[in-house]
């Protein structure tokens, strides 16, 4: 908001911030010709929301920690019961341990490998197929019902069928990922396009726009923030499966790190687990999100 | 946010002291939550037996401090132990049953919660052979021995007593850590991937080793005798429930004691009635729980048993699983040797003896009585019931005149000739000689013994048909 005032008299920043800066006391009147000082303060007010939106963020992680630390130092039980919760410290020497060991990485490569793999393929799969359904109704019909059985069912129902349906265990564990972010995606593309304004269609239709135009100019652009929508909740599932698949695996990957951690009933292995895929699936849904706001540069941040 | 806070809390503590209050008002009720597993059959004794046949209600005490009190079982069934420890820890379950390894695991485990404890109190079934662990191969594959395995993909479930029965094999051969590649699978998961052939070989505890060849696509090719370490599942308690209602835990003890009985009257009825409640095959069951089968039935904690334990727990100190644990520290058989004291049965006498309940009575067969029931048969005739043979020859004599007067025969058991274990004839290797058919788990073990006795080496069908000409003059 203050952005434009700065752009339009760089010289003066103090005087022209000062009427219109409320949320900036800080930023009261220093010697302007320092030009370092200038610059600095000016990258603060242009960041300041996302300096803010940080420093809030680690606060409260920080705060979620020592909440963690003393609930579990003091066993809190109160309806809640923390007696044989690892405490973070528990999990942080679990974590220097693992991070010692090859296999860990091992672990986390090879699952971010598995739902890069399905992910990617639901996505392809996905995507197009829920712009085809929401554009002809035949293939709508024919296969909504078949999605809509296949969809609330869990990903360790999966298991066994998986094993028995694809030659190797890897493309076993793959599917798995692929069917959790599959239906995400699916469903949400469907929507998106449901909700694209007909008049956008009738006036590329009136402005002679093919079909295929008419796809890619309208329909496409109009549903993409579903897409996108679509993409992070089925990037959240495709972790959510992990477990259940990487079941199958029986050597590799971050959820066989967490089941082999119960297995053996090892809970500061198995809130390390968590916690990895806690933090990987937050990673790829920054990735996603970073991915939709290079597509689709007209939505504001 | 803030100004909702103190609201909230006063309403929570409201509600918990009024929670607090409200119990006592009422008579006392007492939950039991009991972890089983009944899929694991040598369980089955201290766990669903007694829930059907509601043995622990009719032990449970009525008098004293418990006059007032109600109590409430809360039965739950799991597939493996970790799950069960995991329950008890959250004191969901004050009593659990598993295998000797998720056993040690669960006693570890429990020493570092302040609130209770965990002791082994009772045994449900062991073999002090080993057997019940197992490796299976798909029938199709080459494979005859563990020898045959190296380089090749097994899975077992980490952390069981299958698992332990694999490493311990392979101590034994002097086989290195790597021999074969070792990955870690649920029992669901390793049967699915050995129906495929996604996996060479799988190892796993009661009553998979049984159950996969008798579903048709596996062989077993390696039984936990072969390890001579002995196997066992076994009853453990939170301590502080049992020094709360040690009454209720010797209660569980007797109920257990029933339990054994009613399944050594009658093994067949036992053994349809456990098909009935666990899904599991009444033939198999009645591999491990019938007369002369696998695993004993016996509450009482032998020391044998907890030798074994010491040895379980030094391998999982090798994998780096475990620190320091004493299992004769976590044994506590005060409970169990109440619960015989009251029922005026000698413990001491059942603590010495390893005996299991034998086949018996008459061959009507081959018309002579069973001399030694480990080299004795039984056919399985639907509706005739089980019947005993004497030997081997006479169990496929008797076999094949059954089948030629037209019934219907559900399973017939030999035992291997060398280990004395209980197997499934129509699995088992026979060594044929001039005037003996000698049975065998395994085929190198036929092998050897047929080329002793210079016969040769049959499968089932074969051998039948030797015992119809040869055997039987």
């Amino acid at each position: 908001m203050s952005s434009p005032a700065i752009l339009r008299h760089p010289e003066d920043t103090m005087q022209t911030a000062m009427p219109d800066a409320p949320p900036a006391p800080s930023a009261t009147p220093q010697s302007a010709p320092a030009s370092f000082g200038t610059l600095a303060l000016r990258w603060y007010r242009l960041n300041q929301g996302s300096l803010r939106a940080t420093a809030i963020g680690i606060a409260s992680l920080i705060a979620f920690l020592i909440v963690w630390h003393l609930l579990t130092t003091y066993r809190v039980v109160f309806f809640v019961r923390f007696t044989n919760v690892p405490s973070p410290l528990a999990v942080y020497a679990s974590f220097t341990k693992a991070i010692h060991d090859p296999k860990f990485l091992m672990h986390i490569l090879l699952s971010c490998r598995r739902i890069l793999m399905g992910f990617s393929l639901a996505a392809l799969v996905g995507v197009p197929l829920g712009l085809i359904m929401g554009r002809f109704k035949l293939i709508h019909e024919i296969i909504f019902p078949v999605a809509e059985v296949l969809r609330p069912i869990p990903a360790i129902a999966w298991v066994p069928m998986a094993i028995m349906l694809w030659p190797t265990n890897e493309q076993s564990i793959v599917y798995i990922t692929f069917l959790g972010s599959f239906f995400p995606i699916l469903v949400n593309t469907l929507h998106g396009m449901s909700l694209v304004d007909p008049v956008l269609v009738r006036a590329a239709q009136c402005l002679g726009a093919r079909e295929r135009s008419i796809f890619r100019e309208v329909y496409f652009p109009a549903s993409l923030p579903h897409i996108f929508t679509g993409l992070t909740v089925g990037m959240g599932v495709a972790w959510v499966s992990l477990i259940a698949a990487e079941m199958i695996s029986g050597q590799y990957g971050i959820g066989y790190f967490t089941w082999e951690a119960y297995s053996l009933v090892q809970y500061a292995d198995i809130a390390l687990g968590m916690i990895a895929i806690g933090v990987l699936g937050l990673g790829s849904s920054l990735l996603i999100r970073g991915a939709g706001q290079i597509v689709m540069p007209w939505r504001a941040k | 946010m803030v100004r909702h806070l103190p609201t909230l809390s006063i309403a929570m503590s409201v509600t918990s002291l009024a929670l607090l209050i409200a119990q006592p008002a009422t008579a006392e009720t007492v939950t039991i939550g009991i972890g089983t597993q009944d899929t694991t059959t040598n369980t089955v004794t201290a766990g669903v037996v007694i829930r059907q046949l509601k043995l622990l209600e009719k032990y449970l005490p009525t008098e004293g401090k418990y006059a007032n009190v109600k109590f409430e079982m809360e039965w739950q069934n799991f597939t493996s132990g970790p799950p069960v420890t995991n329950a008890m820890m959250a004191n969901k379950l004050q009593i659990g049953m598993m295998g000797d390894y998720p056993l040690i695991v669960n006693g570890f485990t429990f020493e570092s919660n302040p609130e209770s404890k965990s002791r082994l109190i009772g045994i449900a079934a062991y073999s002090l052979s080993g057997s019940g662990n197992g490796m299976v191969v798909h029938k199709d594959s080459a494979y005859y021995d563990l020898a045959d395995l190296k380089g090749k993909l097994v899975s077992v479930p980490f952390g069981s007593a299958a698992h332990g029965m694999v490493l311990k094999a392979l101590q034994d051969r002097g086989y290195p850590a790597d021999f074969f590649q070792l990955v870690s699978q649920s029992p669901e998961v390793g049967s699915t991937n050995l129906q495929e052939k996604k996996i060479d070989a799988h190892a796993d505890f009661v009553p998979f080793a049984e159950l996969l060849p008798f579903r048709g696509f596996a062989r077993k090719i390696f039984d936990g005798v072969e390890t001579n370490l002995p196997t066992f599942h076994g009853i453990v308690v939170r301590t502080d429930f049992a020094e709360k209602y040690p009454e209720v835990v010797v209660a569980y003890m007797k109920a257990i004691i029933a339990a054994n009985q009613w399944l050594r009257d009658n093994p067949k009825l036992a053994a349809e009635k456990i098909q009935e409640w666990t899904g599991i095959s009444k033939e198999v069951v009645y591999i491990f729980l019938g007369p002369s089968g696998n695993m004993t039935t016996d509450p009482s904690i032998k020391p044998a048993l907890i030798d074994a334990a010491t040895t379980d727990v030094k391998v999982l100190q090798n994998l780096g699983r475990m620190k320091e644990f004493d299992p004769k520290k976590w044994v506590d058989d005060s409970y169990i040797r109440k619960a015989y004291a009251e029922m005026k049965l000698d413990y001491d006498t059942q603590l010495a003896s390893t005996k299991n309940y034998e086949i018996s009575g008459e061959d009507n067969f081959c018309k002579k009585p069973i001399g030694d029931p480990r080299k004795a048969g039984e056919v399985w005739v639907d509706e005739a019931g089980i019947l005993p043979f004497s030997s081997a020859t006479c169990t496929l004599g008797a076999y094949a005149d059954y089948k030629a007067k037209g019934k219907k025969i559900n399973v017939t058991y030999v035992f291997d000739t060398a280990r004395g274990i209980k197997l499934f004839a129509d699995q088992a290797f026979f060594a044929v000689g001039s005037d003996e058919i000698a049975p065998f788990l395994l085929k190198k073990d036929a092998e050897a013994y047929a080329a002793k006795i210079s016969g040769k080496v049959l499968g089932f069908e074969d051998a039948v048909k030797a015992a119809v000409t040869g055997g039987k003059t």
